[in-house]
């Protein structure tokens, strides 16, 4: 049964000569040594974050002079009191948060059927049309198609020109806080369905049809055994629609136009439109801070153990 | 359960020329029988036999593409399973991992509009009646796979189902296991008196459990009898070989009577018990014989064997211990190239033939089986 090592295949081969340069390079027992060395990519990504957030600390505590355009050189309070006293930003951030907070219970529940049914057809067909139709827009990206949504709903958009047909006189579908909560859904759907589809595709089918079988009804089944077994997906993918869409910028921007500023707009025009680096700064750690209560209430509520990260799920 | 309201002449489960088609497969073809009230039904046969395919009709979770199924007389092809009085252990249990045992348990009553009051006393009888009381409070995870199969079958009873459906739920246990909830599942059954319906590949689970069992293969039934009579006269070779270790012989059907038949194998006439449908036997047409493993008595001598119809000699081939018995493969020139199986059992002296050994064997002609092909 010898066989001469050419008759293996071409990527055995390669393998084989990996591994022995592997093995060449590498240094013995730095075995152990081996997941923390592989970890430090992504430490020092992170670290560079935290230096840079040490400098938006740093800058938050200081005040822009506005006939010198200079920032003070000792540190005070007085970004962080403007920024919890002006009128406008409370309006950017409550706009923000109660934005995100629709964009993503609209966003679970139009992604929940999506992934349900995206998971359960028995059509290799539908699943493979939906998913495409799932993947498509992240091609595009979300610049084009907020520009896409322009087209559609301006003026003489698709959508008042069919109106106009049946006559209506056309209506004001753009700059407004429901076409930005709208662009944000649209571009939020495809995460929904990501996070939710794997959850979903980890309650066996066996489980519903014992579900039929001791006498629930589909709706009851659902409500009963697919939700609650759905919880640490929903959770997973309500956090990740939540501060996407908590902390975005292009949807208001574009679909808003400049009336319907969310968090992030603020920052931006702190930075690069006053040059009021300090308050931005001070408005940066804000969205910060939001983010991370919401989450942690999330965690609090529901326990990081829904989210599988206790480890005792098997 | 509801035995009075019921006829006694009404089978619990009877099926009339169900069939299954899916797109290219007929999983299941024509399949008729009945089963009796408070009976224990097998349907044993190899995976893609049918037997799942024919459960997963009955629990109603699909609908035959001809036939009907009735359930107490009812016929309930177009009824929706959460509409069927039908408790089920699944292959795989599908307990519900959010709850604990006794919310597990609880659950069917719930989703049956039981009287709520009366539920959490019903639960704890149904757990102690699966012997897992004090455990009520355990999520699945929690539970050994045993106790898991236990909460599995409480679950599917508590409602006091018309029928009981097993698909499978022993097959991915350890063999003690297996075995222990085997006689558990049987001990259960007896004692709540439910038609049960049980689908397995075990040939030894089928005879241990079932009041009746039904073989299938290639979406055929083969056989509906007891287990006795499936052992004892086995209609087909496919019968005979699935249930016990059979060795077959095929040669050519001499002649055949009520009492007898007789084979021509090679240079040999074996004669036997006629299995088939006797019109359908004509002389000289093909014939498969059939003995089982434990019906050849092995010895060294001719005179050791004692009264025997038919003797052979033959070389020891394989020597396999398998704890209580052995088994040998012996190679007999007359009875063609197949080797010839043997259980020993002999309890008293566990005279052991070595291979390359010549021994002789024979059998009794009420031991042979013979099927002639239709």
């Amino acid at each position: 049964m010898q066989r001469s090592p050419s008759s293996y295949p071409i990527i055995w081969r390669v393998m084989d000569v990996l591994e022995t340069t592997f093995a060449a390079v590498w240094p013995k027992g730095g075995g152990k040594f081996t997941p923390y060395l592989m970890l430090t990519p992504a430490i020092v990504l992170v670290g560079t974050l935290v230096v840079g957030l040490l400098y938006i600390g740093d800058s938050s505590l200081r005040v822009l002079d506005r006939s010198t355009f200079l920032f003070s050189d000792y540190w005070t309070l007085d970004n962080y009191i403007r920024a919890l006293s002006e009128p406008f930003i409370f309006t950017v951030v409550w706009r923000s948060l109660l934005g995100a907070v629709i964009v993503t219970i609209v966003t679970l529940m139009l992604a929940f059927p999506y992934a349900y049914i995206m998971v359960r057809t028995p059509s290799s067909f539908v699943r493979k049309f939906l998913l495409i139709a799932l993947f498509l827009p992240f091609f595009i990206g979300q610049v084009v198609r907020a520009y896409g949504w322009l087209i559609i709903l301006g003026n003489q958009g698709i959508v008042n020109d069919v109106l106009g047909l049946v006559g209506v006189e056309p209506l004001r579908l753009l700059f407004n806080y429901p076409a930005v909560l709208f662009g944000l859904v649209q571009y939020m759907l495809p995460f929904g369905v990501l996070m939710l589809a794997p959850a979903l595709t980890a309650i066996p089918e066996e489980i519903e049809a014992a579900s039929g079988s001791l006498g629930a009804s589909w709706v009851k089944t659902m409500t009963h055994i697919v939700l609650p077994m759905a919880k640490p997906g929903l959770i997973g993918a309500g956090l990740v629609v939540l501060t996407l869409s908590l902390t975005d910028f292009a949807m208001p921007a574009i679909l808003g136009g400049g009336t319907q500023d969310f968090i992030a707009n603020a920052i931006y025009d702190q930075f690069f439109r006053t040059s009021d680096q300090g308050f931005g700064s001070t408005l940066a750690l804000l969205l910060i801070a939001l983010g991370s209560i919401l989450v942690g209430i999330i965690f609090a509520v529901f326990g990081a153990g829904t989210l599988a990260l206790d480890g005792s799920r098997k | 359960m509801n035995t009075n309201a019921i006829p006694a002449q009404t089978p619990a489960v009877s099926a009339s020329n169900v069939a299954m088609q899916f797109s290219d497969l007929m999983a299941v073809k024509d399949a008729n029988f009945e089963l009796e009230n408070g009976r224990f039904l097998t349907i044993l046969g190899p995976s893609g036999s049918g037997k799942t395919t024919l459960l997963r009709m009955i629990a109603g979770f699909l609908k035959p593409t001809q036939g009907q199924i009735f359930i107490n007389g009812k016929e309930v092809n177009a009824v929706a399973p959460n509409k069927r009085s039908v408790g089920m252990v699944f292959q795989k249990l599908a307990l519900f991992p959010h709850m604990t045992a006794a919310q597990n348990v609880a659950f069917p009553l719930k989703m049956r509009r039981f009287d709520a009051k009366k539920i959490p006393a019903r639960v704890l009888e149904f757990l102690n009646l699966v012997r897992l009381d004090g455990l009520e409070n355990r999520r699945m995870n929690e539970l050994s796979g045993g106790q898991q199969q236990r909460v599995a079958i409480a679950r599917a009873l508590v409602f006091e189902p018309d029928l009981l459906l097993l698909d499978e739920p022993l097959a991915a246990l350890d063999r003690k296991l297996r075995e222990e909830m085997q006689l558990e599942f049987r001990r259960i059954q007896k004692e709540l008196g439910v038609t049960t319906i049980n689908v397995t590949h075990d040939q030894r689970e089928a005879l241990v459990v079932s009041d009746q069992i039904i073989v299938m293969d290639n979406g055929e039934i083969q056989q509906d009898a007891s287990p006795t009579q499936m052992y004892r006269t086995p209609h087909n070779p496919f019968v005979a070989n699935f249930i016990g270790v059979t060795n077959l012989f095929d040669g050519k059907l001499m002649s055949a009577s009520a009492e007898g038949a007789e084979v021509h194998v090679g240079d040999l006439t074996l004669s036997g018990i006629l299995r088939s449908s006797s019109d359908a036997s004509v002389l000289g047409s093909q014939a498969r014989c059939a003995v089982r493993a434990e019906q050849i008595r092995i010895a060294a001598a001719p005179d050791a064997l004692g009264t025997l119809d038919l003797t052979f000699q033959g070389v020891v081939k394989d020597v396999i211990f398998e704890g209580e018995r052995l088994l040998y493969e012996l190679s007999v020139p007359e009875l063609g190239d197949e080797p010839v199986r043997i259980f020993h059992h002999d309890q008293n002296d566990f005279a052991t033939h070595d291979v390359g050994e010549t021994v002789h064997i024979g059998w009794m002609n009420r031991d042979l089986h013979i099927f002639v092909a239709s």
